[in-house]
């Protein structure tokens, strides 16, 4: 889960950097002279700069290959089904709410009155994927299920006092 | 020395907003953590009054930072430094009314057509006053940072100059580069007069349909504006404040802490990025152009770099085995740059596009920025305010703000971990009621919030002991009250 990944990969690099400023501070009662740890960090700097710069590209050119803009998940001559997904403050209304394990959806998403969420949820109630809804312009979300059960759609956005409010439920067969 | 009536004003200013509207978001926790009842409308309003006056309140008193560093530099205008600050509490009094007495609640991101088209929970006059009220704002701080770039151009030349580039270029040595004060006064000049006027016209724009709503304006132009306004602002706090950092760590090592090519180049690229990445809050709209998406998320890892590779990396440097004195000035700034730079690591996580994916919008986004300003930029604002009541009132500190210094580290960390966990676990930002599952970690953060406000309390009580001396030869010449 994608969550987890970065919740552990935040973690990890959070506490390397917690270490490395108490490590500094507690060398920082010693009193050196400053050239020769100059010479010595910016050395080190250089070395630390290229690996980071190498490893944010790495990280970069993995990320992007599959985006989810741009990544229908059916193949050529399948025919996905297209739903309509009208939002307004504060409901959803949808063209189709129950679909089959394996069946090729496309979320085609609008708003008629203000900016709008729209984020689907799982029954464990993790985000499995979301765009925005916007007047005058439709995203759209890829999305095949692949387990059964009842999902949710939640709003993302802030719409005004009833945000929190504004759910759906879609249902997923075999 | 300079003016410091006016910065102490501005500082207590900011710090006070800053105190009370923590308030405002233990509130907010604690009803979602499920302990306090809040009706759905007073969360929205407390919501909108929480980030307007955070981000407003931040920046006011990291600009008091930079007008103080700077004007030892340069000329800058006092009348304009007082405008601003009567702008502000004029826009301020505004935004009260519209939030507090005509239900105003659009949160302070107002993204185009919500401040008119509220389902009838608030009117015209109530969006209205909001909104010009952000307009003065604007308009205080546009003056202020218009001036800023005018007074640099004035000494240096050019803007360019300002940011070195003649140094980059080799036409000048290092030696002669701009003092830090000048890079970070050059560097927010430039971004924040193109994040006002672009925060300017969207807010006249959203007046404007709010009086006549036939007219009507393109919601995705909208959007992006209010972006281009909000994150750059809102980043440019951090800027400002770090010249509190350079300037003291220097001085308490007693170690130079001078800009070089490679200083210049971070400043550089980061001016460029700060106004290019604001799209990474867009990479859930798949109908902006791709190129504009793929550039938020790669130059938001590289906005990464200048303060990994330099300035952190140069904080850590300066301060190692450097015998330094530690003292609340020093402390909170060497904090801030630990603050600064772990608060880095969610943002560039959730630029990632796929990550974006199915964390956009989740409370992973406030885990972000909480921990990058509570424990970055409002640290050094902290900082500052201890070093001149330190220097200029020769003010001493007690245990009770050492307390309240290791109280302030764990409770903000505390607030901005428990919303990355609910991040992690999906709950949706800006949602007034929680369901069973997502309440924990608010109420965590609602606790340590009560804590995080009780050691900020105990910052600001400080300064108003500062400012409240009496017969104290006032002198803030660092360096002349170490001889």
């Amino acid at each position: 889960m994608i969550q987890t990944v970065a919740w552990i990969t935040s973690l990890v690099f959070m506490l390397l950097i917690t270490f490395i400023f108490l490590f500094v501070a507690m060398k920082s009662t010693e009193k050196r002279e400053y050239e020769p740890i100059k010479k010595k960090w910016y050395k080190a700097r250089t070395f630390y700069g290229i690996t980071l710069v190498v490893f944010m590209l790495i990280i970069t050119i993995y990320t992007l290959r599959e985006l989810p803009y741009d990544q229908p998940v059916y193949g050529k001559g399948e025919d996905p089904t297209i739903v309509e997904v009208e939002a307004l403050q504060f409901g959803w209304e949808l063209s189709q709410s129950e679909f089959k394990v394996g069946e090729a959806i496309e979320f085609h998403v609008s708003s008629q009155d203000v900016n709008h969420g729209f984020g689907l949820y799982d029954e464990e109630m993790n985000m499995i994927a979301q765009t925005q809804a916007m007047p005058e312009y439709t995203n759209v979300v890829y999305l095949t299920f692949t387990e059964p059960g009842t999902y949710g759609v939640l709003c993302l956005e802030y719409c005004g006092l009833a945000h929190h409010a504004m759910t759906y439920q879609i249902t997923v067969t075999n | 020395m300079v003016h410091n009536r006016l910065i102490r004003n501005y500082l207590i200013i900011g710090g006070t907003v800053i105190l009370l509207m923590m308030g405002f978001g233990i509130l907010m926790l604690l009803a979602q953590g499920g302990v306090l009842s809040l009706s759905p409308p007073s969360f929205y309003q407390y919501m909108t009054i929480h980030g307007t006056g955070m981000i407003g309140a931040a920046a006011l008193a990291a600009s008091a930072v930079m007008w103080y560093f700077l004007s030892q530099h340069v000329t800058l205008s006092k009348n304009i430094f007082k405008a601003n600050l009567v702008l502000f509490l004029t826009g301020l009094v505004l935004v009260i009314i519209g939030v507090f007495s005509f239900d105003y609640a659009s949160a302070w991101t107002f993204l185009y057509p919500l401040p008119t088209l509220s389902a009838k929970a608030w009117g015209t006059v109530g969006a209205l006053l909001y909104l010009f009220g952000m307009l003065i704002i604007g308009i205080g701080f546009l003056l202020l940072f218009i001036d800023t770039g005018r007074a640099i151009i004035k000494k240096k030349g050019s803007l360019a100059k300002g940011l070195g580039w003649d140094v980059i270029a080799g036409k000048k040595a290092e030696k002669d580069a701009p003092e830090p004060a000048i890079i970070a006064g050059t560097m927010v000049a430039i971004v924040n007069v193109t994040a006002l006027i672009a925060g300017a016209t969207v807010i006249m724009m959203n007046i404007i349909h709010t009086v006549n709503p036939s007219f009507t304006f393109d919601p995705l132009l909208a959007k992006n504006l209010t972006f281009a306004f909000g994150h750059v602002f809102a980043n440019s706090i951090i800027y400002m404040s770090v010249i509190v950092v350079y300037e003291l760590l220097a001085k308490y090592t007693n170690r130079p802490w001078k800009a070089n090519k490679v200083f210049l180049i971070a400043w550089s690229m980061s001016t460029i990025f700060t106004l290019m990445i604001y799209t990474h809050h867009m990479l859930m709209d798949s109908v902006m152009p791709k190129w504009m998406l793929i550039i938020g998320q790669v130059f938001s890892y590289a906005n990464g770099l200048p303060v990994l590779i330099v300035t952190a990396y140069g904080a850590l440097m300066i301060v190692y085995k450097s015998g330094i004195k530690w003292d609340m000035a020093s402390g909170l700034a060497f904090l801030s740059m630990f603050g600064w730079t772990v608060g880095v690591v969610p943002a560039i996580i959730d630029a990632t596009i796929v990550v974006n994916h199915v964390m956009h919008n989740t409370k992973w986004v406030p885990g972000h920025f909480h921990m990058y300003m509570g424990l970055g930029a409002v640290v050094m604002i902290f900082a500052f305010m201890y070093y001149l009541a330190k220097v200029d009132g020769g003010l001493k500190v007690t245990k009770l703000d050492w307390i309240a210094f290791f109280s302030y580290i764990v409770t903000m960390a505390a607030v901005s971990i428990q919303f990355l966990v609910s991040g992690a676990l999906s709950t949706p930002r800006r949602w007034a009621t929680h369901i069973p599952e997502w309440m924990g970690p608010a109420l965590f953060g609602g606790i340590a919030g009560v804590f995080l406000v009780i050691a900020t309390t105990l910052f600001i009580v400080h300064f108003v002991r500062y400012i409240l001396q009496r017969n104290v030869k006032r002198n803030d010449l660092y360096d002349e009250k170490l001889v």
